[in-house]
């Protein structure tokens, strides 16, 4: 988009100098509130006793920890591989629907990201409660003799994480889908392939980049997750996000809530620096 | 909430009909997949007329008295009045320095500008948790916990990723000659700034206003570790919700989600005057 016009010679236009003035404002007011409290964060991290890896042992060799830890990676990872197999087919068929129905299908895409996360996790509690639409359903057919639990547990959260990163999933696969080029599909056609042939060697790898960089940004958005396991699993699936509400807020034990935040900072930049450079190779 | 990369693609023309595996299959999915994601507002926004104080789906009947629950009590006015003071104090705060950074990182030349745009951006990538437990740690030594003052910084913070992102496409898509020919012609920075670049810019600002009002205005995580006792109306849904099953919840969902779509359109519009967002060309990857 702007590729041409960055060029400038010194000293053109209006800024007095290199222009940095105007960037250092903000710089500050970040390097203050920002870059400050997260490494004074990686120091406490590390503090008491001082400069040691005890809080960072203490995470992987605690029973508790370690559960939780894993927890929410497995929590993750279903909710990236539902995400997956739900996302797929619809940005396909997404991809196949009339202009004007394209517009609609993808503003109900959207339309989540800007409303609340709370209400949506709310509106799960009345769908999948023991007295929910779900539940009550059943038992009117007979299907079950007593409520299904599928609230404040691992399915419900599941349900709630999955319900708020599809959007995620969705919409770079539409427009990794809407870049392929047609011609490609249609010399494959003319070589002779096969409409399964065209989509399992041409089409499907042409999206592989963005359907991988869309999974990873669902898999590290869920790490970080707090409203939708604190609500929907009732305090019973704790995830990393709810363990640093717990070590923070109730008992604290700020080094160790240091110490965790600092691996949950660095798993999902390695992922993020992951997902970049699948993006670039996209691009 | 995120900024979905959903300014992306909107448009085209019809494409060439591609096989996938199973049609029917995959039609099957997408609409049942399109009706989960659309099921939660679908839910809340009638429930909240709901005349029951329990949680049945269809409402017994109709009534309003979750909204009267709602505008007659005292602790969500004044949750709302923080929501609204600090929403629109930070997002202030963010929309002016980030306009004035996006303007010296795009018509700069100092070394290093992409790294600090890298930490312009960087509240984006760091886990909102994370976030949280830093500023805490942070304020809680010194004193800034539970205080306006160190909220309203917070969600600052929060919104500038997106005031430097929107600002920047909106000012290196202003030509830079333009500028130039007026300061060739004898106008100082604050004349240039006033009659030439701002009123160009101006529907874009107006969205990285808003587009940082709402990231405020919707957060949750940072503001129940740091704010204290005090509320927001998210803050005081979240500890409702824990606590028991309130339905006034459904009737500020609702209020809010008519308040999204409100703010939605407005920056769709604004975006489009500002020619950020097309439709039928492919705006492509940003």
């Amino acid at each position: 988009m702007a590729a041409a016009t960055t060029e400038k010679a010194p000293g053109a236009g209006l800024l007095a100098g290199s222009g940095v003035a105007f960037v250092l404002p903000l710089l500050a007011v970040m390097a203050i509130a920002f870059n400050a409290p997260i490494l004074l964060m990686l120091s406490w991290s590390v503090s008491n006793p001082p400069l040691s890896l005890e809080h960072y042992r203490e995470i992987f060799e605690t029973t508790l920890y370690a559960r939780v830890l894993w927890t929410t990676v497995r929590i993750a990872l279903a909710t990236t591989l539902i995400c997956a197999v739900l996302g797929y087919p619809l940005a396909l068929w997404i991809r196949g629907l009339s202009p004007r129905a394209r517009i609609i299908a993808l503003a109900l895409v959207v339309l989540p990201f800007w409303v609340s996360i709370l209400v949506r996790t709310y509106a799960w509690i009345v769908v999948l409660g023991n007295a929910g639409i779900v539940n009550r359903t059943l038992l009117a057919l007979g299907l079950v003799g007593s409520p299904l639990s599928i609230l404040y547990n691992e399915l419900g959260v599941l349900v709630g994480t999955v319900n708020v990163l599809l959007p995620y999933m969705v919409l770079p696969l539409v427009a990794a889908m809407a870049r392929i080029d047609e011609r490609l599909l249609q010399a494959a056609a003319s070589l002779g392939a096969g409409e399964r042939t065209i989509f399992r060697r041409v089409f499907f790898p042409l999206t592989l980049p963005a359907f991988a960089a869309g999974m990873i940004l669902v898999f590290i958005l869920t790490l970080g997750f707090y409203i939708t396991p604190a609500v929907l699993g009732g305090g019973r699936v704790p995830m990393l996000s709810n363990m640093l509400d717990l070590l923070i807020n109730q008992l604290p034990n700020w080094e160790l809530a240091a110490a965790i935040s600092t691996v949950l900072l660095v798993l999902v930049l390695a992922f993020n620096a992951l997902s970049a450079a699948l993006r670039e190779r996209a691009a | 909430m995120t900024l979905p990369s959903g300014l992306v693609g909107l448009g085209g023309g019809e494409r060439t009909p591609i096989a996938w595996p199973d049609r029917l299959t995959v039609g099957f999915i997408a609409v049942a997949t399109l009706v989960f994601l659309a099921l939660p507002i679908a839910i809340v926004v009638p429930m909240s007329f709901s005349s029951a104080a329990t949680l049945t789906f269809p409402p017994p009947g109709f009534s309003l008295r979750w909204y009267a629950a709602f505008f007659g009590d005292a602790r969500w006015h004044q949750a709302a009045l923080n929501s609204v003071l600090i929403a629109a104090i930070s997002s202030t705060m963010a929309m002016l320095l980030g306009t004035l950074a996006a303007y010296g990182l795009v018509r700069g030349s100092f070394r290093g500008r992409r790294l600090i745009e890298a930490n312009f951006i960087a509240p984006l990538i760091v886990p909102p948790v994370v976030k949280a437990v830093a500023i805490y740690i942070a304020y809680a030594r010194t004193g800034l916990l539970g205080s306006y003052l160190g909220l309203i910084v917070a969600h600052a913070i929060l919104g500038v990723p997106y005031v430097v992102l929107l600002m920047s496409v909106a000012i290196r898509s202003f030509d830079q000659r333009i500028e130039q020919v007026a300061a060739s012609l004898g106008a100082r920075f604050p004349t240039i700034l006033r009659r030439v670049l701002l009123p160009n810019i101006l529907p874009s600002l107006a969205a990285a206003w808003i587009m940082a009002f709402i990231v405020s205005f919707d957060e949750i995580i940072i503001t129940f570790f740091v704010f204290g006792r005090r509320e927001t109306i998210p803050k005081r849904m979240f500890t409702s919700l824990e606590q028991k099953i309130d339905p006034t919840i459904t009737a500020i969902a609702t209020l809010l989600i008519l308040v999204s779509l409100l703010t939605l359109a407005a920056v769709a519009l604004l975006l489009r005057r500002g020619g950020l967002l097309r439709r039928g060309g492919a705006v492509g990857p940003v």
